[in-house]
């Protein structure tokens, strides 16, 4: 299966199973296109006739070679042959957990409209965790992680530095143990930045290996949504604060970490916003919400989206040339060193290597189901009991899905996010297909700059 | 003139050799939390064959 198209002028194919990409003109590209439907002699008589000033037929017999050779060599409509290996990591790895997202606290100091979590309630009553809940949550990652030496802890809410003294004590019990126990924690702090103060900002800079703040770009986009309970909104108050955290930051991992919602599908100009506060390390995310909410993304807001996804890939191109990079998280790749494909076939292993702990210790498959009594796994004392819904997201890989497996960018999402296909379908293995043609759009705009980079043309 | 430029990248059939270690970033434990992709992390294998 190949995926070809056009962006910026330049034409792209992509072999999926083999991961393999060309850069072609437009010649070769409906060459490539044609070659698996038509035989040689038509095709090249069509493409002869079509660009007769651009090309001579030898060029054309020699092309038509030289795509004979890559398919040969296993670069161009490679078979999909990974379908039987789609479960066999979870299966080698059956158990074993690598990363907890802590919810340290259902509170939160913002009162936030769309949020998913319900200003950090998640439907249910107002929360903190205690040490000794945290502290189990620990040991039960240390102890469900088997080999796993890099295991994952998101502090996270609501606002997780509203019970921030738990979440230092945490931090220091696990460097306590990781060295005995041979683990090294990565924490994460998901933050609004309401709280941030030098303390958080040393704290951080010393342990956390990623800083997740939230940002909407303007500010009266952000002032829109991100209010404080009076309705006053945040943008003044955090953005000093962020800015002084990532001054400090000293080129560790954060991001700035935005929203955009049917208010905003112009998200570029709030990556512009970003960019000038000073931020280099961005992300900007679809709103996930229920369909009639007055926030979600609608169909007509789609090709807006689409086409600002395609202005941020030329303004990457544009800042790279002048010395001033960025990053956005969603076109980062690295075609040479990216994930093997027992990685790419196994879906995002929520419920299983994967899951979210509650500030009363429950288990669930993953942030987003947290609230949802039906999804509720177990807790961290006893372990994972409900081993039907277990079993069900241990199911949900690439393969899982009709859908994906015709979908030409099923190695990069490695099958989408059960969450957002069980608000789109009521069905964990169903798909999100709007959140779908983001993502291939995302992956054409991240591969075309990938592609441009090792070639050295962002110099 | 006809131009197909081959670009490197990992071959993902290759990476089935010595793959699923299992010691890459969890997908959806960094930036996002609301959407699954896989293609921005690092392989943390270091004896694969990239």
């Amino acid at each position: 299966m190949i995926h070809t198209y056009s962006l910026l002028g330049y034409h792209i194919v992509l072999d999926v199973c083999s991961g393999s990409i060309h850069l072609v003109d437009e010649v070769s590209l409906r060459l490539i296109e044609g070659y698996e439907t038509r035989d040689r002699e038509s095709l090249l008589s069509e493409l002869a006739a079509r660009y007769a000033r651009q090309v001579s037929r030898a060029e054309l017999e020699d092309a038509y070679d030289q795509v004979t050779a890559l398919k040969a060599a296993g670069k161009l409509f490679a078979p999909d042959t990974f379908a039987p290996m789609a479960g066999e990591l979870k299966n080698r790895s059956a158990g074993v957990v690598k990363a907890l997202c802590l919810h340290v606290a259902h509170v939160c100091n913002l009162n936030c409209a769309y949020c998913f979590a319900s200003q950090g309630k998640y439907h249910g009553e107002r929360a903190l965790m205690s040490f000794e809940t945290g502290q189990r949550a620990l040991d039960f990652l240390v102890e469900h992680s088997g080999s796993r030496r890099n295991l994952e802890v998101d502090f996270f809410g609501g606002e997780p530095l509203m019970n921030f003294q738990v979440v230092k004590d945490l931090v220091r019990y696990a460097r306590s143990v990781e060295q005995e126990k041979g683990k090294n924690f990565r924490f994460t702090l998901t933050t609004n930045g309401m709280l941030i103060d030098d303390e958080v900002i040393d704290f951080a800079n010393r342990e956390c290996h990623n800083v997740v703040l939230s940002l909407d770009g303007r500010r009266e986009i952000h002032d829109r949504f991100r209010v404080d309970y009076a309705g006053r909104g945040s943008f003044d108050r955090i953005v000093p604060k962020f800015q002084k955290l990532v001054a400090a930051r000293g080129g560790k991992n954060y991001y700035m970490r935005g929203t955009f919602t049917h208010a905003n599908p112009d998200f570029l100009k709030d990556i512009e916003a970003m960019l000038e506060l000073g931020f280099t390390e961005l992300s900007m995310e679809p709103v996930v919400c229920a369909p009639d909410d007055p926030s979600a993304l609608t169909e007509a807001d789609k090709p807006i989206v689409m086409e600002q996804y395609e202005k941020l890939a030329e303004l990457m191109l544009r800042r790279e040339k002048e010395g001033r990079p960025f990053t956005f998280y969603h076109y980062m790749i690295d075609l040479t060193g990216g994930p093997c494909i027992y990685k790419r076939i196994s879906g995002c292993g929520s419920g299983t290597e994967y899951m979210a702990v509650t500030p009363w210790g429950d288990l669930y498959p993953c942030h987003q189901f947290v609230g949802e009594e039906a999804f509720r796994l177990g807790d961290i004392w006893t372990g994972v009991t409900n081993t039907a819904v277990q079993g069900a997201f241990a199911a949900c890989n690439v393969y899982a899905r009709e859908e994906c497996r015709t979908c030409w960018a099923r190695l990069y999402c490695s099958g989408g996010c059960a969450a957002n296909a069980y608000h789109a379908t009521g069905r964990i293995d169903g798909v999100y297909g709007y959140g779908c043609d983001l993502f291939r759009k995302r992956m054409e705009c991240a591969l075309l700059l990938a592609v441009l980079r090792q070639l050295g043309e962002t110099a | 003139m006809i131009q197909i430029k081959t670009i490197q990248t990992r071959n993902l059939c290759e990476s089935a050799k010595n793959g699923g270690c299992g010691e890459c970033q969890t997908s959806c434990q960094s930036a996002c939390k609301t959407s699954c992709g896989i293609a921005n992390q690092n392989c943390e294998n270091k004896n694969a064959d990239k």
